[in-house]
């Protein structure tokens, strides 16, 4: 299965959230959606689950025209909301039915969801009387209880310990295994990183960023190096490389453990590695640099801020295009 | 259509296991069935004369104990002596009136609120009525009146040498008459058109907040955001609708059951036959079920609508407001032209679906109405009903997932008309 969408615009009394965008995603796979607050990210979820209309473009599952079902979209919104007052399995299997299932079904498919998250000792309780994170689970557990193909998870992770957390993390892995399409969108990247295999950074409405994980670090990555050395800090090696190395690189970052630099055209490591000898530099990592997802995003939305910045200083400015420029 | 089942009977079940719901229910049909055994315990004109003239000579002793508390004063100066003393009397009962001797004293003594009233009689067809403050159901003046009529009548019969009781037996002449209405009778059936009214008027307004609060309420525990995903708005909407609708004909069925129930029992005790205007011709009964239930329905799902624009549950009164104005409107268009049921309001709101349900109800009880008039107005009304649930769907879907400040209804209209 493929879920793909192309150039999709919506607005909002004339405001326009999304500005066409386009991404897909595939089966047995899963896609961070990614971005900051108010980037466009839950409206595209809604989007996709045909809450909201988009004003134009197309969504295709496997190259026919998406109209989702209730049985096909397994949604865990942001905002999580359950019936306080409900039992868990009398409002679990009210959203399964709801989802196409009959009454045997649905009882089963919750019995199964609540025993694989670990929460089945509280099936007869009401919502309320549940702590935050079996709350929490009990959403996700009403999130697949219609056992759909498509799953889309907003922040999943949050007010979760680490051990409910590690629970999360096998059902994820196990929804993924499975073939099922999962769409994991969140600000902690840590937990993008573990299980997504693509991402799509969105910003004000645009795709500033989509592709690969790996293919993206590496490409990142390019041209850079980390670099640190036994017998001076990094603050100090920091200053070596502007001072004494600014023909051959530039300081792009200092992070708790390495200097990254940016290597200059036409120069090779090798160059680098001789000329800190020559400062007498006792070089005790050198490497390739392969970036945090973080670091990525926040490069990434951060050119995009500061694009917007020139933009409204001279407008007259050429654009500066991004790293992968923009996907639509 | 299987979603719509499934969110029916959970929503009824949300009904009929709501411990509000079950406690008002069996509390309203208890005080309704309580009431109706009070003239076992308090004695009613019909209930037992018997009894009265029994402890009447009990009653009697009472009175006589406490007579200075329970006996009015009245000031009465009537220098020509026109007033019978005697009727005087047999009218007024328990008063005492005090004679004076001057309109001034008169006064003097209603003015110190010594005297209830004071009367000044000038002649037979003349007098002046003193009173300090008046009340609401000061009647003193006509049974005065009366007691100057008949003092002027019976002093006529002794000028005439006539026999004073065959005057007055001709004078008030029982006419016996048999009524027999072949059209309606608007007077027998203004009472329960009246009631009927107002019934359908307060279910509109309790149920219909109570389905728009629903909806608020799952837009506000966020259980929304996983419903809609879930299922049709439409179908959440519809599903809510109707069983607001059931569990509302089951509440009103059960309150009205447990009255009629319980005064069947205790019908002997009651003065008055309460089911003469209970007695409701068919014809009506069917016109106010299918225009109450078409009426509800309509208001049900702008209810529905108006509560999904709103994200907190203090912001439903300024949403709902436009139905509840709406339906206050009807219900006092409705009221005032009762008497003038043959009309054109009338007419005009009978046709109209956010009034017909009370309108044409009282022309069907009350006035003149064409059958083909009927039909037109039901067909009307519940095509309305469905085209106000689309819309009410398509309201509930945009707004649904829209927090924050309440939304317009105009907003959400126009955005409607957008998106399509």
């Amino acid at each position: 299965m493929e879920l793909k969408l192309t150039n999709i615009k919506k607005s909002f009394e004339d405001k326009e959230i999304l500005h066409g965008i386009g991404f897909s995603v595939q089966s047995g796979r899963a896609l961070g959606l990614l971005g900051r607050n108010g980037a466009g990210k839950t409206t595209t979820i809604r989007i996709i689950m045909d809450v909201f209309r988009a004003n134009e473009g197309e969504i295709t599952l496997d190259g026919e025209k998406f109209v989702p079902k209730s049985s096909q979209i397994g949604y865990l919104p942001e905002e999580r909301g359950l019936y306080p007052k409900k039992t868990v399995t009398e409002q679990m299997v009210y959203l399964a039915m709801l989802r196409g299932k009959n009454k045997k079904e649905a009882l089963e498919s919750t019995k199964k969801w609540l025993k694989k998250l670990d929460v089945i000792e509280y099936e007869t309780r009401k919502l309320d009387t549940l702590s935050k994170g079996n709350q929490q689970k009990v959403q996700l557990a009403a999130t697949l209880v219609g056992e759909p193909q498509i799953v889309i998870l907003d922040e999943p992770f949050s007010g979760l310990d680490p051990v409910n957390a590690q629970i999360l993390k096998d059902v994820i892995r196990e929804l993924i295994a499975e073939g099922r399409i999962v769409i994991f969108s969140s600000h902690q990247m840590s937990y993008v990183e573990e299980f997504c295999e693509d991402i799509v950074i969105i910003d004000h409405g645009d795709v500033v960023l989509s592709g690969n994980l790996d293919e993206i670090k590496t490409e990142y990555g390019k041209g850079r190096r980390i670099v640190c050395a036994n017998n001076l800090t990094l603050n100090e090696l920091k200053g070596i490389c502007e001072n004494r190395l600014s023909d051959k690189v530039t300081v792009h970052d200092v992070n708790k453990h390495y200097v990254i630099l940016n290597i200059k055209d036409g120069v090779n490591q090798w160059q680098i590695l001789d000329a800190f000898r020559e400062n007498n530099v006792d070089i005790k990592t050198f490497g390739a640099y392969e970036p945090a997802l973080n670091d990525i995003f926040v490069a990434r939305v951060g050119e995009e801020e500061a694009e917007d910045e020139n933009e409204n200083k001279d407008e007259e400015q050429p654009k500066k295009k991004g790293l992968f420029g923009r996907k639509n | 259509m299987k979603s719509f089942g499934t969110i029916l009977k959970f929503e009824l079940a949300n009904y009929f296991k709501s411990k509000s719901y079950i406690i008002s229910t069996l509390l309203i049909c208890l005080v309704c069935a309580v009431i109706m055994f009070v003239p076992r315990f308090i004695n009613t004109d019909k209930s037992s004369k018997n009894d009265k003239e029994v402890s009447g000579s009990a009653d009697n002793e009472e009175n006589k104990d406490g007579k200075d508390d329970e006996v009015t004063y009245m000031a009465l100066y009537d220098a020509g002596g026109i007033v019978d003393m005697e009727l005087l009397k047999g009218y007024f009962g328990e008063t005492e009136f005090k004679i004076c001797d001057s309109e001034d004293a008169v006064k003097s003594l209603v003015a110190s609120e010594e005297a209830e009233a004071g009367y000044v009689v000038k002649a037979y067809d003349d007098y002046d009525y003193y009173v300090f403050n008046r009340g609401m159901f000061d009647e003193n003046t006509e049974i005065f009146t009366e007691v100057m009529e008949m003092s002027a009548k019976k002093k006529y019969c002794e000028v005439n040498n006539l026999d004073k009781d065959e005057f007055l037996a001709l004078e008030y002449l029982q006419v016996n008459v048999n009524e027999n209405v072949l059209g309606k009778d608007s007077v027998s059936n203004y009472f329960y058109c009246y009631i009927l009214i107002i019934l359908v008027f307060m279910i509109i307004v309790m149920y219909g907040t109570t389905i728009a609060t629903g909806v608020t309420n799952e837009k506000s525990n966020r259980s929304i955001e996983i419903l809609v995903t879930s299922t049709s708005s439409t179908a959440l909407l519809f599903g809510k609708v109707f069983a607001g609708a059931i569990a509302t004909v089951f509440q009103v069925g059960l309150i009205g059951g447990s009255l009629l129930g319980s005064y069947q029992v205790n019908k002997s005790y009651w003065s008055f036959d309460i089911g003469q205007f209970l007695n409701i011709p068919s014809n009506v009964v069917i016109a106010f079920a299918i225009f109450g239930i078409g009426g509800f329905l309509f208001y049900a799902f702008m209810y529905g609508a108006l509560g999904a624009l709103v994200s907190k549950i203090e912001d439903l009164n300024k949403s709902a407001g436009t139905a509840q104005m709406l339906v206050m409107i009807v219900y006092f268009i409705t009221l005032i032209q009762l008497s003038n049921i043959d009309g054109v309001a009338m007419k005009v709101c009978s046709f109209l679906p956010f009034s017909s349900y009370s309108a044409m109800f009282a022309r069907v009880a009350m006035g003149n109405v064409a059958t083909w008039e009927v039909v037109l107005s039901a067909v009307i009304l519940y095509a309305s009903v469905v085209v106000m649930g689309i819309i009410g769907g398509k309201i509930f879907r945009a707004s649904t997932l829209r927090y924050g400040n309440p939304i317009k209804l105009t907003t959400a209209l126009k955005g409607l008309k957008k998106s399509e």
